[in-house]
C-alpha cells in the first residue's frame, strides 16, 4: 500500500529516470567501498563445521554464523510452524511477543495465546479493540500486555480488557502499528502521530507534524532506549525524542533520493522508515528500501546487493543484545551488523535453508522444515526460542545446539 | 403629653403601614424560594443558614471531628481514629473512655492503619494526596509519601516493606517502597476504589471500587474486586461484581477461605415507579470463595418490609464466627453469623445463587442482630481478642464501645467535638439517612456518595415508564449554580427536596420545614469540591491547558471565521462556576427524551463526573465531541485537530471551585499546605 | 367570661389519659358472619366503657349511653379523641363517631344508609373504615372509604370484588386491614397492606392454612403485629399470635401456645405487655387480662363483667403517629399504569418456580364481567399495560394456542395515575426486580380493555 503510494507520485516517473544514470555512476563507489572493506576485515573463520550440504544441522554444535571479535550470530532450526490446523484464529499473524511461558501472537482475526502447549484466542467478543491485531507489548513494571490494532489499543490486565481510542481518549488515531512500554510510559505508533500515555497520570500527549519534526504524522514504529524514544515516522526517518529534556532531533536520509542510496553510511538509508529497534548502545533502523545502524556517531547502511539482507523491504526488526532480527518480504535475516544468518522456506515445499554469510562468504545449512513463510512480519527472541509471525502462520525455533 | 400620645401614634401608624406590605413582600420572596405558600416566614432560615454571601453567613459555624475509620492497638487499650473533618488522628483510651492525644494531621484524612509492632501508623490524607508516617511512640509525623490521587484505603505488604495506597480519585493503586518512601508502581484499579485488605496468608491484596464500569444505560452493571499478587506486585484478577456497586470495604474470614465486601444492588434499570418490593436499592455483602472454581456470591441483608442502608464496613471475628457491617444510613450494626452463611452457600445450587441477591427473604437465615448506634456510623474495628467491637459514628463525634458476646454498646468515648447541632450538621445528618425514605430503603448518600454521584444513569420514569432517563449529579458547591434537576426545573434546593421529591423518590412523609431548612443549608453551604490535585494544584495552568485556556475562550475557528457567540464554549460556561445558569439545546437530546432544553451544567472538577451529558451516554469527555458534537451545536469543534481537542480536555479537566483560588481560604490552606 | 366558659365546658369531665375503653357486647357471642361483619364488625348491643386500671373496684363509666350498638374504639394520636363505631338506634345503619373524650363531646363522622364501622385515623385529620355500598357494580363487600374526620373528602379506596374490615394504619403510613375475595367465589381472609390513596395494594400476611382472621391487628412499638386467627389444628380454638413487620410472611408466633381457652382480641400497651380478652371455654365471656408477650403468659385479670363479654379494649394515650405518606393520585387521569418485568417468575423464590418462557407467551386480563383483552409478552418476559383505574381485573399467562399456564391471580386495579410495578406473576413477594432494562418499557404502554380507542390523557409530570 506504502509502495502504490510512492508510485501515484507524479514525479516518481522523472525521478527514477535521473537516478538511473547517478546508480550507474554510483555504483563504482559502492562496490570499490565494499572490496576495501574485505581488505580490512580479518580473514573469515566459522565456528561452522564444514560439512556436505546435505548434513543435519541438528548435529552441529555452537552452529553460529560470526565473524571477528563481535558475538556471534545463533542459528535457529528445530522450526515448528503453527497454522488454523493448530489452533491459530488465522495463518495471517502480524507480530509475536514473548511472555515468561506464554507467547502472544497478533494475528487478522484477534490474539492468540500459546501456553501449555495450547492455542487460546481473543477478540473483540472478549472486550480487543479490534481483531487485527499488528503490534504487541508487556511492561516489565505491571505486567499488563498493550496491544495495538487497526482499531484502537488495548491494555490486556489480568484477563480484563481496556480500549483506548481516538474517541474515547487522547490516543491520536486508531490505526496502532507499534505500542512499547518504557516503565511507566506507553508509546504508540499511530497513522495520526506518535502517542505518548503515562500510566501514572492518565494523560495523552500526541506527537505530529504540528509539534515535532516530522513531515506529516503516519508513524510506524517506535522503539524505547538509552532514556530516548526513536520514532520511525514515514518521509520522516528517525524522530528521537529525549525523555529527560523532552527535546527532539530527527535522523533523515541525507542525500533525499527516494530509490536509492546515493551516499553509503551518510545516514539512514531512506525517510521512509518501518521500524526502529535499540539495544547495546545501537539503534537499528529498517526501511523499505534497507536497513541502517546507527552507534550514535556513525550509521551504516545494509542492503540485500551487499550484505546477507534477504531483502531491502523490511517490514520490522527487533534487536536483541548484540543481534538484530529483520523482517522482510523474503525471509528472516539476523545479524550482528557484519556476519548475517538468514532464514528462507523453498516456494514448493516446507523446507528451506539458513543462509550464513560473512562477507563474500555464504554457507547454507539446510532446514526441514522451515519457516511457515518468507514474508515475515514480526520476530521475538528469548533464552534460546525465535518466534516468527509470518503471512502463513506463525514459527518456532529453538537455537542450535 | 399630646407630644407623646402624637408620637406614638405616629409610630404606630407609619409601623402598620410598614409592616402590613412587608410581610406581604417577605411572604412573597419566600414563596418563590420555596416553592410553597406556607413555608414559615423566618428570616434566619436563608440568610444565616443558606446564603454563603450573607452578612450572617457561618455565625453558627463550629468544627466537628467526624471520625472515618479507626483501628486498635495491638494491646486492645487504645484505638486511632482519623478524624475527616478534624483533620487529625485521635488517640482515645478504652479503659478510661476518653482522648488522650491529637495530631494535626493533612486533609480529609481517610485511613490509618498500624504496623505489625503497633509503634507506627499511617493514615492517608485524601484531600493532600499524601499518606503521613507517625511515629506513635512520640506522636511525632516522621515522613509524608507521596501518593496517586485521593489516598484511602491502605495496607502494608507482607514483609512490611511495601505500603499499598488506593488513590480513590485516580482509581488506581500506588505502591511506596518503605526504604526509599517512593512510590515504585502504579496498578490501575475500579472506578473510584477505597477499602483494601491483605490476605490473612499475606498472598493477596483485596481492592474494593464503589463506582461501577463506566457503561451505557443498558448495559450490565459491573463494580470491580481487583486482586493483587503480593510477590509480584502485579495485579492478579479483576473480579466483576455484577448488578452492584458502593463496595466500601472488605474483610476476610480468618482462615482466608472467603473475602467478605459491602455492596449496594441500584435498580437504576428498573423504572421509579414505587419503592415497595425494593424497586429501588437493596444492601448486603459480597462474598469471593478463595479456591479454584470458587464462586462469588451476593446475599442481601435487607427484609421484605425493612432496608438497612448503605453498608460501609465490615469486621469478621478471630474466631470467624461473627462478621459486623455498620449500615451508616440507617445508623445500626448488622450481625452476621458466618457459619450460617456458609451453610446456606454450601447447600445452595447454582440457581439458587442466582436468586438469592434479589431475595428479601433470605437474610433471617444468617442475620442475627441489629445494634443500634449513633449517628451514621461508618469504620469499625475489633479488639485483637474479637470481643469489643469499636464503631466510628461519623456524624455523632463519637465512638461506640460494643461487646460482641451480647451485641450491644456498653459505652460510646466522645471525641470532643461540639455538642451542638448546627443546621446545617442537622442538614447532613438527614443527607446521609434513610430515615425519609419509605422503609430507609435508601439516603440521599446512596446515590450521592460522598455528597457527589455515582455515576449511574437512573430511568425516572417520567411521563411513561421508559423515557427521560438521566444521569446522577453531583451535590458539590452547587449553591451559586441554580436553576438545578438536568432540565433546570427546580429553581432552588426547597423545591428540588420538597414534596414532589417525596411524591416521586422517597415516597415517605416529606421532610418538615425545619428539616428540609437544615438539608438545604447543608447541600447550599456545607459541601465542597476536593482540590484538583491531580490537574490542577496551585492553580498554575500547563502548557496544555494553557492552549485548551485559548480554545476554551475563542472567537474565531482555525480558519478565521468568527464563531457565533452562543457557539463559543466561554458563552455558556463562563468562570467561575462554568456555567450560565440558563437552559439551552445542544442537540443531544434521544428519541426517548421529552422535547426539553438542558440546564447549562457547572464544570468545575469535571474530570470527576464521568460518564457525561445528561443520559451519560459519553463515557469520557472526549466522546461529547467526538461521538456526539458532530452537529457543532455543543460548541464548534469541527475544525480543531485531535492535538486541540486534547488541549481543550486538559483544560477542562484543570477547572476547579473558586474556592482553591482565594489563597486565604481555609479549604485552600488545608489542602494545598500539608 | 367566654375563657372561663370554655374553662368550665372542657373540664367538665376529668381526662381519660392512660384509662382502658372497652367494648362489651350482651352475653356470650353468637357465631360470627366475618362475611357481612355480624355479630364480629359490629355486634348489635354492644357499648363502651371506660374503665380505671389504676382503680379496679370503680364502676366502668359508660360512654356510649344513647347509642344501641357501638364498638371499635380507636384513639387519636394526642389521646383526646376517639372513633367508633355505632348504630344509635336499633335497626339504624351503622355510623362513625368521633367523640371529644375531654368533654364526652360526640360529633358524627359518616352519614349515609350503609353501614360503615372499623374507623382508624390516618395522618392529617382524616379516617380509614369499611362501609358496605349497595348494588356495588364491583360485586365488592365492604369497601375502604378514607375522609376528614368531619366527614368531608370521602374517598374511596379499594375497587375489587373483596371485603375489607378489621384496618389499623402502620407506622410506615399504610392502612393494614383484612381482605377476602367474595366474588366469584368466597376465598380465604388474607392481610392486605396499601397507602391511603388506595395505591400499591398488596398481600402483607396470609397463613397457608385455612385460618381464619378474628381480628384487628395492631403493631407493636419493637416491630410486631399482634391478631387473633384461628388455630389450624383446632378449627374452634381462637389463638393470639404475632408476626414481624419486616418479614409478616415468615415470621408467624403463637404467643397463646400451651394455653387452652380463646382469645377474642389483642392490644399492645409497650413491648412487654398487652391488654387481651380471654376466655378459657366457649362457655364463658371474654374477660379483659393483662399479656407478657415475652413469657408468653396471660397476667392478672384487669376486668370481668358478670354477665357480658369484652370484645375490644384500647387505652386512652398520646402515642406515635404514623407517616403522612405522599400521593401520586390525581383524579383528573382516567388511567393507571402496570409493569412487569417478567412474567416467567411466579410463585416462591426456587428455581422450580421459574418456567420457561416460550415464545408466543401472552398474558390475558380478566374484568369482573368479560376478558379485557390479551396482550403479547415480550421476548424477556416483560409487559406493559395502561389500564383503566378503578377497574378491577385479574392475569394469567397464556400460551400461543390460548391455553392456560399461569394463574390466574387475584384481583387487583390501580388508582388514577398509580404507575406499579412487579417483578413477576404472583411471584414470591420477597423478591426484588433485576436490575434490566426491561423491553416492553423501550415502547409505549398497551391500553387495557384493548378494545379502547386512543385515550386522551391528561399529561402528568412526575419527575
Amino acid at each position: 500500500m506504502k509502495m502504490k503510494k510512492i508510485i501515484r507520485n507524479r514525479y516518481f516517473t522523472i525521478a527514477v529516470i535521473f537516478l538511473m544514470a547517478i546508480v550507474s555512476i554510483s555504483m563504482i563507489f559502492i562496490l570499490r567501498d565494499n572490496n576495501r572493506g574485505e581488505k580490512k576485515d580479518t580473514p573469515v573463520t566459522l565456528a561452522v563445521v564444514h560439512s556436505d550440504s546435505g548434513s543435519n544441522p541438528e548435529q552441529q554444535e555452537h552452529l553460529t554464523g560470526t565473524m571477528g571479535t563481535l558475538p556471534p550470530v545463533p542459528v535457529y532450526g528445530k522450526w515448528r510452524n503453527f497454522t488454523i490446523k493448530d489452533g491459530l484464529p488465522s495463518d495471517k499473524t502480524y507480530c509475536v511477543r514473548i511472555d515468561g511461558e506464554r507467547v502472544l501472537v497478533g494475528t487478522h482475526d484477534g490474539l492468540a495465546v500459546y501456553q501449555n502447549g495450547k492455542w487460546s484466542t481473543y477478540t473483540t467478543k472478549d472486550g480487543l479493540a479490534h481483531n487485527g491485531i499488528v503490534s504487541i507489548d508487556v511492561s516489565e513494571l505491571t505486567g499488563d500486555v498493550w496491544i495495538g490494532t487497526l482499531g484502537g489499543l488495548s491494555r490486556w490486565s489480568a484477563g480484563k480488557f481496556e480500549t483506548f481510542n481516538q474517541f474515547n481518549s487522547g490516543m491520536p488515531n486508531d490505526l496502532v502499528y507499534c505500542v512499547i512500554c518504557d516503565g511507566k510510559d506507553v508509546w504508540v505508533a499511530t497513522g495520526g502521530g506518535a502517542g505518548h500515555y503515562d500510566t501514572f497520570t492518565k494523560e495523552w500527549e500526541i506527537f505530529t507534524e504540528k509539534n515535532a519534526p516530522m513531515h506529516e504524522p503516519w508513524t510506524y514504529g517506535v522503539s524505547a532506549g538509552d532514556g530516548k524514544i526513536f520514532i520511525a515516522a514515514w518521509g520522516g526517518g528517525v524522530i528521537e525524542y529525549n525523555t529527560r529534556t523532552k527535546q527532539f532531533r530527527d535522523y533523515t536520509d541525507p542525500d533525499g533520493f527516494m530509490e536509492i542510496d546515493l551516499q553509503p553510511d551518510d545516514g539512514v538509508v531512506h525517510d521512509i522508515t518501518t521500524a526502529t529497534s535499540w539495544a547495546d548502545g545501537i539503534l537499528w533502523v529498517s526501511t523499505y528500501f534497507g536497513m541502517s545502524r546507527y552507534d550514535g556517531k556513525y550509521w551504516k547502511g545494509y542492503f540485500d546487493h551487499d550484505s546477507g539482507l534477504a531483502s531491502n523491504f523490511i517490514n520490522f526488526l527487533r534487536a536483541e543484545g548484540p543481534v538484530v532480527f529483520v523482517c522482510s518480504d523474503r525471509g528472516l535475516s539476523s545479524t550482528n551488523g557484519e556476519s548475517w544468518v538468514t532464514y528462507k522456506k523453498n516456494d514448493n515445499n516446507e523446507n528451506g535453508v539458513a543462509i550464513i554469510t560473512n562477507g563474500k562468504e555464504k554457507r547454507e545449512i539446510p532446514l526441514s522444515p522451515s519457516i511457515a513463510h518468507n514474508y515475515i512480519i514480526g520476530v521475538d527472541e528469548e533464552n534460546g526460542i525465535l518466534w516468527v509471525a509470518t503471512s502463513k502462520g506463525v514459527s518456532r525455533g529453538e537455537l542450535m545446539k | 403629653m399630646r407630644k407623646i400620645l402624637l408620637i406614638t401614634g405616629t409610630v404606630f401608624v407609619l409601623g402598620l403601614i410598614i409592616s402590613i406590605p412587608g410581610k406581604k413582600l417577605a411572604r412573597d420572596h419566600v414563596n418563590i424560594k420555596t416553592a410553597v405558600t406556607d413555608h414559615p416566614l423566618l428570616c434566619t432560615n436563608c440568610h444565616l443558614h443558606i446564603h454563603k454571601r450573607s452578612p450572617f453567613a457561618g455565625l453558627d459555624k463550629v468544627n466537628y471531628r467526624s471520625p472515618l475509620n479507626l483501628v486498635v492497638s495491638n494491646d486492645g487499650k487504645l484505638i486511632y481514629v482519623a478524624a475527616q473533618d478534624g483533620n487529625a488522628l485521635i488517640v482515645a483510651n478504652v479503659e478510661e473512655g476518653k482522648v488522650i492525644h491529637e495530631i494535626e494531621v493533612g486533609n480529609k484524612p481517610h485511613t490509618v492503619i498500624l504496623d505489625k509492632s503497633g509503634k507506627k501508623a499511617y493514615i492517608s490524607n485524601q484531600w493532600s494526596d499524601n499518606v503521613y508516617v507517625i511515629d506513635l511512640r512520640e506522636y511525632r509525623i516522621t515522613d509524608t509519601l507521596l501518593t496517586g490521587n485521593g489516598p484511602a484505603g491502605m495496607s502494608l505488604s507482607s514483609d512490611e516493606k511495601f505500603l499499598y495506597v488506593v488513590n480513590s480519585y485516580s482509581s488506581d493503586l500506588t505502591i511506596i517502597d518503605l526504604e526509599t518512601g517512593i512510590e515504585t508502581k502504579r496498578l490501575t484499579m475500579g472506578n473510584n476504589p477505597t477499602g483494601a485488605a491483605l490476605s490473612p496468608d499475606g498472598s493477596d491484596l483485596y481492592v474494593t471500587s464503589r463506582r461501577a464500569n463506566i457503561a451505557h444505560y443498558g448495559e450490565p452493571l459491573v463494580s470491580e474486586l481487583t486482586v493483587v499478587n503480593d510477590k509480584t506486585k502485579r495485579i492478579k484478577a479483576y473480579m466483576g461484581m455484577e448488578s452492584a456497586y458502593l463496595m466500601e470495604n472488605v474483610a476476610f474470614t480468618p482462615s482466608g477461605d472467603m473475602a467478605v465486601v459491602t455492596l449496594v444492588r441500584p435498580k437504576n434499570m428498573v423504572p421509579s415507579i414505587q419503592v415497595e418490593r425494593g424497586f429501588m436499592m437493596t444492601h448486603g455483602i459480597g462474598i469471593v470463595e478463595r479456591k479454584e472454581n470458587g464462586r462469588i456470591i451476593q446475599l442481601l441483608t435487607d427484609e421484605p418490609n425493612a432496608y438497612y442502608s448503605d453498608p460501609f464496613d465490615i469486621a469478621i471475628t478471630p474466631d470467624g464466627k461473627r462478621a459486623f457491617v455498620s449500615n451508616s444510613g440507617v445508623d445500626c450494626i448488622t450481625v452476621i453469623d458466618v457459619d450460617s452463611v456458609r451453610s446456606l452457600i454450601a447447600g445452595s445450587t447454582p440457581e439458587m445463587l442466582k436468586l438469592w441477591p434479589d431475595h428479601l427473604g433470605i437474610s433471617s437465615s444468617y442475620v442475627i442482630r441489629r445494634i443500634p448506634t449513633g449517628a451514621n456510623p461508618k469504620g469499625l474495628a475489633l479488639s485483637p481478642d474479637g470481643r469489643t467491637l469499636f464503631v466510628a459514628e461519623r456524624l455523632e463525634d463519637r465512638i461506640s464501645v460494643i461487646s460482641t458476646d451480647k451485641m450491644e454498646t456498653i459505652k460510646t468515648i466522645d471525641l470532643g467535638g461540639p455538642r451542638r447541632i448546627t443546621v446545617t450538621r442537622h442538614g447532613r445528618r438527614l443527607l446521609n439517612n434513610a430515615g425519609h425514605t419509605f422503609q430507609n430503603q435508601y439516603s440521599c448518600y446512596t446515590c450521592h456518595p460522598d455528597e457527589h454521584e455515582d455515576g449511574l444513569v437512573y430511568n425516572m420514569a417520567s411521563k411513561d415508564m421508559g423515557r427521560n432517563i438521566t444521569n446522577t449529579q453531583s451535590l458539590r458547591d452547587i449553591s451559586d449554580t441554580p436553576p438545578f434537576k438536568w432540565n433546570g426545573k427546580n429553581q432552588t434546593v426547597f423545591k428540588q427536596d420538597g414534596i414532589r421529591f417525596s411524591t416521586v423518590l422517597t415516597r415517605t412523609e416529606p421532610f418538615s420545614y425545619p428539616e428540609l431548612d437544615a438539608i438545604s443549608s447543608y447541600i447550599m453551604t456545607g459541601i465542597k469540591y476536593p482540590p484538583n490535585l491531580r490537574f490542577n494544584p496551585s492553580g498554575k495552568l500547563t502548557e496544555a491547558q494553557e492552549r485548551g485556556k485559548n480554545i476554551f475562550e475563542r472567537t474565531k475557528d482555525n480558519l478565521g471565521n468568527i464563531i457565533p457567540e452562543n457557539n463559543r464554549c466561554i458563552f455558556c460556561h463562563p468562570a467561575p462556576y462554568y456555567t450560565n445558569l440558563k437552559q439551552v439545546d445542544v442537540k443531544t437530546l434521544s428519541a426517548s427524551d421529552d422535547s426539553i432544553l438542558f440546564d447549562t451544567p457547572h464544570l468545575n472538577n469535571i474530570y470527576a463526573s464521568a460518564p457525561y451529558l445528561h443520559d451519560g451516554r459519553a463515557i469520557s469527555l472526549e466522546e461529547i465531541w467526538t461521538l456526539y458534537g458532530k452537529e457543532d451545536k455543543h460548541g464548534l469543534v469541527g475544525d480543531m485537530t485531535k492535538n486541540q481537542l486534547n488541549d481543550l480536555i486538559e483544560y477542562l479537566k484543570s477547572l476547579r471551585s473558586p474556592d482553591y483560588n482565594d489563597k486565604s481560604s481555609e479549604i485552600h490552606e488545608a489542602s494545598i499546605y500539608h | 367570661m367566654v375563657l372561663s366558659g370554655i374553662c368550665l365546658i372542657s373540664c367538665g369531665k376529668k381526662s381519660m389519659e392512660g384509662m382502658i375503653i372497652i367494648t362489651v357486647a350482651d352475653d356470650k357471642i353468637s357465631s360470627t358472619d366475618s362475611i357481612t361483619g355480624k355479630s364480629w364488625r359490629y355486634v348489635p348491643g354492644s357499648h363502651l366503657y371506660a374503665i380505671d386500671p389504676g382503680k379496679p373496684g370503680n364502676i366502668p363509666e359508660s360512654l356510649t349511653e344513647n347509642y344501641f350498638s357501638a364498638c371499635s374504639p380507636e384513639i387519636s394520636f394526642d389521646g383526646k379523641y376517639m372513633l367508633f363505631a355505632a348504630q344509635k338506634n336499633q335497626g339504624d345503619s351503622w355510623q362513625i363517631w368521633e367523640m371529644n373524650l375531654a368533654s364526652r363531646k360526640l360529633s358524627p363522622v359518616t352519614s349515609d344508609t350503609e353501614n360503615s364501622f372499623d374507623p382508624a385515623y390516618l395522618p392529617g385529620g382524616r379516617l380509614v373504615f369499611s362501609r358496605t355500598i349497595a348494588n356495588d357494580s364491583l360485586k365488592s363487600g365492604h369497601t375502604l372509604f378514607t375522609c376528614n374526620t368531619d366527614g368531608t373528602n370521602l374517598q374511596r379506596i379499594t375497587f375489587n370484588p373483596h371485603s375489607y374490615s378489621g384496618s389499623s394504619v402502620l407506622k410506615d403510613g399504610r392502612i393494614l386491614t383484612i381482605g377476602r375475595q367474595v366474588f366469584p367465589k368466597e376465598s380465604s381472609p388474607e392481610m392486605m397492606v396499601l397507602r391511603p390513596d388506595g395505591t400499591k395494594s398488596e398481600l402483607f400476611y396470609k397463613s397457608n392454612d385455612e385460618v381464619e382472621l378474628l381480628s384487628r391487628s395492631w403493631e407493636t412499638s419493637d416491630g410486631k403485629i399482634i391478631f387473633i386467627e384461628s388455630d389450624k389444628n383446632n378449627g374452634i380454638r381462637k389463638r393470639l399470635v404475632s408476626i414481624s413487620y419486616n418479614r409478616p410472611l415468615h415470621s408467624i408466633v403463637d404467643l397463646s401456645s400451651g394455653i387452652a381457652g380463646d382469645f377474642c382480641s389483642a392490644f399492645p400497651v409497650d413491648p412487654g405487655r398487652l391488654l387481651v380478652t380471654y376466655r378459657t371455654t366457649e362457655n364463658e365471656n371474654y374477660s379483659l387480662f393483662n399479656f407478657d408477650p415475652v413469657s408468653r403468659e396471660l397476667g392478672d385479670q384487669i376486668y370481668k363483667s358478670p354477665d357480658k363479654s369484652i370484645l375490644e379494649a384500647v387505652v386512652v394515650r398520646e402515642h406515635e403517629r404514623q407517616k403522612k405518606l405522599p400521593s401520586e393520585v390525581d383524579a383528573g387521569v382516567k388511567t393507571g399504569l402496570l409493569f412487569c418485568q417478567n412474567i416467567a417468575i411466579t410463585g416462591s423464590s426456587s428455581p422450580d418456580n421459574i418456567y420457561s418462557l416460550s415464545a408466543g407467551d401472552k398474558i390475558e386480563i380478566i374484568g369482573v364481567d368479560s376478558s379485557l383483552g390479551v396482550v403479547n409478552v415480550e421476548k424477556d418476559g416483560s409487559f406493559y399495560l395502561k389500564i383503566t383505574a378503578d377497574m378491577p381485573f385479574k392475569l394469567k399467562i397464556i400460551d400461543a394456542a390460548g391455553k392456560t399456564l399461569f394463574g390466574p391471580g387475584s384481583w387487583i386495579w390501580l388508582r388514577p395515575n398509580e404507575r406499579r410495578g412487579c417483578t413477576g406473576c404472583h411471584e414470591d413477594h420477597e423478591t426484588v426486580p433485576a436490575n434490566r432494562v426491561a423491553l416492553a418499557v423501550k415502547n409505549q404502554p398497551v391500553t387495557v380493555p384493548v378494545h379502547r380507542s386512543r385515550i386522551k390523557e391528561k399529561q402528568v409530570e412526575l419527575e
